[in-house]
């Protein structure tokens, strides 16, 4: 198991080298001063361009900290490698950078946004946990029946709905049409969540974001339960037990269920990570403070140093989670660590 | 910087500290927390002003150190107190933190006298040195190294102002304390609108526990004005704000301001409907069904119950800037066909339903000096449009523009306007369309034809709306203008000390450049902002400075 | 591990029984005769086909019928707008009508081209280099596959979404561009189900002759390899239609696809968003649009795997 888990480790290094990378270049090949970025598009004094390219490490500076001037007086700029090198330098201090616009420490704003991501995606990942689980079992014990066709139907249409087009439906219902039916004694939050200018209670802020971002994963966690529990109860064991004249319902809640179940956990677990990577169409439409739209906002603001580092604190956590999840299945499934380990996704 | 506006709806307000309107009301009402139907009632517990629940875009700052749009700027007029403020009813610039001020013969040296006895948030007494510290702490390369303040520059004009930005000197020279009361201001040139600048909201003093932690500064300001912060700015949430019981002027009569942080102006008006909102922005296609369901104000200005919806001028102009060194826009008689050739009544008409008004000078009405009409090619008239063209072109062979805009906040209408004009005098204009971050460094880089823009002053003069537009070095020419005929002439406006002579003297620069047609002035904004049925009284200044302080609710 | 997998199953009963039926099918030798069959009796995937094929004829075809029914989907006309403004769907305006007075089934129908498109194109594009990248990987092994497959992991390793719009935000906005980054950003799936199928077939004993005949390494590719996995490329490629049309659609909402007046289904729902309380046929009815479109696409792709049986041939 140890190897198992160094090797996952060792793995992950180059990944995460490899994106940081490709996010540096990006960043590096738009076109735009960061100088002007940061200045909102004007020019500034001379002298105070040069302590901010100093300061961004745009340029390079000699012992003393004064910037170098080659024979015709112009700045040195720093190369890119080396830029790369002083980023990654600060990042293994924690220090994330500064934004352009905000102001304020990459670090500080991203501590300020996950919370709302985390407790989003917590939700999203019960509901679908709860509602796909349950669907998937109810569609393959009751195999062809009105109800199987049903969560088929559904499942297929909700991987063909557009996640954002989606929340602006539930928000039309709940929010609007809701409200005008019970002449305003119900309806629910449509953006935001909560805080003391809201009439609503702040849970109540949760509920549609929730099922919106819940939707699409919903539908793939009950079609795995579905064929899961199928394939599970055509194994021998299975059919050895409903040959000792064991109940069906018996032998799904005490068998089938609790193998079947292994792969939807795993399913699950990974997709719990790829939520905490922030969920942009779902924050957009409900005006949600978490850490997609914020970088969203700071993609089309220009604003690198959020980008960065929200970028790389999303890899991280979504590998750190994948790590855990990979890690538990080889626990549960030894056949895994045995095998082949490479993750063919 | 006069800002551009990213957002039609989203302007900014200018003058500093409260002013304006009166009245009374009581009020409250206890918002029942699970009871969305509880429209126009408060979340506050129901003491004597209630709370006003106020929707803004997610600010760039509401520090003093980078104060510059309108969003942000709002919450600051709140915080912070500046020396002067414009009175938009006298027309004129009077004292607000300071009791008077005096200029000597050449314009070069303001004596400010300050108030006495008014205290911070936190309850120090507000010094001279503090004053300089909010002054230094905007310039002061070391502040924030990596991100230095954007709005320094309104300070250029301080002597020693080069020096200390650029971390060679260790104060800002031109700002002397002789004593606790007393804030001298040197400049480096003559500059008579220097009071004017002093009205602008960034330029404050900070207590010295600014210094100490930049970042809790920055998220919780501790300023001298009418109110003070309720807990941190919650980034994209809200901003909460409290009564200040010591303020030194008239105390406000609401308990507080809950800014509520919206990311659009249609979701805002959407919770505004619903009534989670007291003060909120109209999108322009909603205009005549507000009209109708909220009511006119009368001045446009003030508001009331049944004269809820506020659409009073404002002193900013909505243009299309051209990049002058760039054929064909090099040609003035091609900048002034398409000029005329585009239909300013159609887009006030048909996308903003007449609430705003087409503009015919680069300077807005409100602004002293503003004459109608200087800009004479700020009309419609096709057949000139068509005539000066065949006159440029006479095989016909128009040149096909690039006309670069950003399609959020609604100018997707208006350049579809724009285009289908300049299609009808037989210009083709390809869309260009993009992020506002990179096209505001592709203007100042001269890397366009022509584009949208917005210019809203940072102070009410015509200084501002010159200066900064068509001085050859200024930031914000745009136009790539480089004449040494205009800046001499603005700079000789600038050292006039009389008033009137002064305005003489940009009045007939103004004229000048209409002729040249440097750029395309499209119209004049104007307020489109209502108020919920629980407000009694409320008034926001051409400018858009919410009066806060004397803005009262309806008893529940 | 495969996670998340193409989902199993995914049809209704007619496409268990199908499975079943067909084993003993023995009347047509082609792969593609058998597929045929068997995809005509899956009524879902039946209708699936027909709408596409729908959807695509009216895309090519509106230019000659849609602008005299319907009226101009980019400017209407400034006299009539204020008598045309937002009106609900009637007989005239089956869609109802937008702010500028224009017809929303109108504005429909010449979006379904930019979605067509996108998905086509950007899918044509992604499996041409996710081919090239797996035939790579999986052809020579060692080092190449080491380092492709690393090169995938790097670019799964990335929030797709936020990805697609970091590379809009370097490359420009634009409708080119967004064929562009979508079609580059989804290689790695295709090169990844690419290389499996590659691998599942590189040992066959055919393959050893041809090698043994002295065939290049291109040819074994082109002639004996691709063919036969070319069946699940084509099930992968349909689903990824799909798929590239909701990216698109995605885009187009956050205001970074097609430019303006040009309609597309995403910047519809982006333009209705605003009149939600006032005229909810504006976001409703190109959201519609997408739904079925995608559906379609989805459904035939499950049809498509149990008609070519290619879980089986994968394994």
């Amino acid at each position: 198991m140890g190897t198992y888990i160094a090797k996952r480790v060792l793995q992950f290094i180059p990944v995460f080298l490899g994106v940081t990378i490709i996010l540096f270049v990006l960043q590096n090949v738009v076109p735009g001063d960061p100088i002007r970025l940061i200045t909102g598009g004007r020019a500034v004094p001379e002298q105070t361009e040069e302590i901010m390219r100093i300061n961004n490490h745009l340029i390079q500076v000699d012992e003393n900290g004064k910037a170098l001037r080659d024979e015709n007086g112009e700045y040195i700029p720093t190369s890119l490698v080396d830029r790369y090198f002083n980023y990654m330098n600060k990042l293994f201090h924690g220090d994330l950078g500064t934004s352009y616009q905000k102001k304020v420490s990459v670090t500080s704003i991203f501590a300020q946004k996950y919370p709302y991501t985390v407790r989003l995606a917590a939700c999203a990942i019960a509901l679908e946990a709860i509602m796909g689980i349950g669907a998937g079992v109810l569609s393959a014990i009751k195999r062809y029946s009105f109800w199987d066709i049903l969560v088929t139907l559904f499942t297929s249409i909700m991987v063909a709905i557009p996640a954002f087009w989606l929340g602006m439906l539930l928000q039309w219902f709940f929010g609007i049409l809701m409200k005008q039916w019970t002449g305003g004694a119900f309806s629910m939050p449509i953006s935001g969540a909560g805080g003391p200018s809201s009439p609503y209670y702040d849970w109540m802020h949760y509920i549609l974001p929730a099922f919106t971002l819940a939707a699409v994963s919903t539908a793939y966690t009950a079609r795995i339960m579905r064929s899961q529990l199928l394939d599970v109860m055509n194994q021998d064991y299975i059919r050895t037990a409903k040959a000792k004249g064991l109940s069906k319902r018996d032998i799904i809640v005490h068998h089938a269920l609790k193998n079947a179940l292994i792969p939807v956990v795993t399913y699950i677990g990974i997709d719990f990570g790829g939520m905490l990577a922030g969920a942009i169409l779902t924050e957009t439409v409900f005006n949600w403070p978490g850490v997609g739209y914020e970088i969203y906002r700071a993609i089309t603001a220009r604003d690198w140093p959020i980008v960065m580092g929200g970028v790389t604190i999303i890899v991280v956590v979504v590998m750190v989670i994948n790590l855990i999840v990979d890690v538990s299945y080889a626990f549960l499934d030894p056949r895994i660590r045995l095998g082949s380990s490479k993750n063919e996704g | 910087m006069a800002e551009f506006m990213n957002k039609p709806m989203g302007r900014r307000a200018f003058v500093g500290g409260a002013l304006a309107t009166g009245v009374l009301g009581v009020l409250a009402g206890c918002g029942q927390k699970g009871n969305p139907s509880a429209a126009g009632s408060t979340s506050g517990e129901g003491a004597s002003g209630g709370t006003l629940r106020y929707y803004i875009n997610n600010p760039v700052s509401i520090d003093p150190y980078n104060l510059m749009e309108d969003q942000g700027t709002q919450v600051g007029f709140q915080l912070f107190d500046s020396l002067t403020q414009y009175d938009f009813e006298k027309g004129e610039i009077k004292a607000l933190a300071c009791d008077s001020w005096e200029v000597n013969d050449d314009a070069t040296e303001f004596t400010f006298h300050l108030k006495e006895g008014t205290t911070f948030h936190n309850g120090d007494t507000v010094v001279a040195a503090d004053w300089k510290r909010g002054w230094e702490r905007i310039l002061n390369p070391e502040t924030n190294p990596e991100s230095p303040s954007g709005i320094g520059y309104h300070l250029a004009m301080v002597d020693g102002y080069d020096a200390f930005t650029a971390g060679e000197a260790d104060e800002l020279t031109g700002v002397t304390c002789p004593d606790d009361n007393t804030l001298v201001v040197k400049l480096a040139y003559s500059y008579a609108d220097f009071p004017y600048v002093a009205s602008h909201p960034a330029l404050v003093p900070v207590p010295e526990v600014a210094l100490e932690d930049f970042q809790t500064f920055f998220l919780s300001p501790i300023g001298n004005g009418p109110f003070k912060m309720d807990g941190n700015w919650e980034d994209g949430q809200y901003i909460n704000i409290v009564r200040y019981d010591d303020y030194y002027g008239d105390k406000a009569i609401l308990d507080g301001v809950n800014f509520v942080i919206q990311k659009d102006v249609e979701t805002a008006y959407r919770e505004f409907q619903a009534g989670n909102l007291d003060v909120c922005d109209v999108p322009a296609t909603q205009i005549p069904d507000a009209r109708e369901t909220y009511g006119e104000s009368e001045d446009g200005y003030t508001a009331t119950p049944d004269h809820q919806l506020l659409l009073g001028g404002e002193p900013s102009t909505y243009y299309l800037t051209i990049n002058c060194a760039q054929a064909p826009w090099d040609n003035v008689k091609f900048r002034q066909a398409v000029s005329m050739a585009i239909n300013r009544e159609a887009i006030c008409e048909e996308v903003f339903h007449g609430t705003r008004t087409p503009a015919d000078n680069i300077v807005p009405p409100g602004i002293a000096g503003y004459e109608e009409g200087v800009w004479p090619y700020c009309k419609f008239d096709q057949d000139a449009a068509k005539a000066l063209l065949e006159e440029i072109y006479p095989d016909g062979n128009y040149p096909t523009i690039t006309l670069t805009y950003n399609q959020d906040g609604g100018h997707k209408e208006i350049m579809d306007v724009v285009m289908a004009s300049l299609k009808e005098v037989g210009i083709e204009a390809e869309a260009d369309t993009n992020e506002w971050a990179t096209i505001l460094n592709r203007y100042s880089s001269g890397d366009y034809e022509i584009g949208r823009c917005g210019w809203v002053a940072d102070y009410p003069i015509m200084d501002n709306f010159m200066y900064p537009l068509f001085f050859s070095t200024s930031g914000d020419n745009y136009s790539q203008i480089g004449d040494d005929a205009i800046d001499a002439a603005l700079l000789e406006a600038r050292a006039t000390i009389d008033d009137d002579e002064r305005i003489a003297k940009y009045q007939k620069l103004d004229a000048e450049l209409g002729e040249q047609c440097w750029m395309i002035p499209l119209m004049f904004y104007t307020h489109t902002t209502v108020v919920g049925d629980n407000v009694a009284k409320f008034y926001l200044d051409p400018q858009k400075k919410a009066d806060m302080s004397k803005t009262e609710l309806v008893s529940a | 591990m495969k996670y998340p997998k193409p989902i199993p199953e995914a049809g209704t009963v007619t496409m268990h029984t199908v499975s079943k039926a067909t084993t003993g099918d023995g009347a047509s030798r082609t792969l593609w005769g058998d597929a045929w069959k068997r995809l005509r009796r899956n009524k879902l995937a039946v209708i699936a086909v027909i709408w596409i094929v729908l959807v695509a004829i009216i895309a090519l075809t509106c230019d000659l019928w849609a602008q005299q029914l319907l009226g101009d989907p980019l400017y209407a006309s400034t006299a009539e707008m204020s008598k045309n403004t937002l009106l609900a769907p009637s007989l005239e305006h089956p869609f109802g009508t937008d702010v500028t007075g224009r017809d929303i089934l109108c504005r429909v129908i010449y979006g379904s081209r930019i979605s067509l498109s996108v998905g086509i194109i950007a899918t044509a594009i992604s499996t041409a280099i996710g081919l090239v990248m797996g035939a790579l990987a999986a052809y020579y092994g060692g080092i190449f596959d080491t380092i492709i497959m690393r090169l995938a992991d790097i670019f799964l390793a990335f929030p797709y979404t936020l990805f697609v719009i970091a590379m809009i935000a370097v490359i420009g906005n634009g409708i080119q561009n967004v064929f562009i980054a979508i079609g580059i950003l989804g290689w790695p799936s295709i090169a990844r189900v690419f290389r499996s199928a590659i691998l599942s077939v590189k040992e066959n004993d055919y393959v050893d002759a041809a090698r043994a005949m002295g065939a290049s390494d291109v040819r074994i590719v082109a002639r004996h390899i691709f063919p036969n996995s070319v069946a699940s490329i084509v099930v992968y490629a349909t689903m990824n239609i799909g798929s590239a049309i909701l990216t698109e659609a995605a885009l187009s909402y956050l205001g970074m696809g097609v430019t303006p007046p040009q309609p597309s289904w995403g910047a519809m729902i982006q333009e209705g968003q605003t009149f939600l309380t006032t005229a909810p046929w504006m976001m409703i009815m190109p959201g519609l649009a997408i739904l079925t479109t995608v559906l379609a696409f989805t459904l035939l792709g499950d049809g498509l795997r149990d008609a070519l049986d290619v879980k089986m041939k994968d394994a």
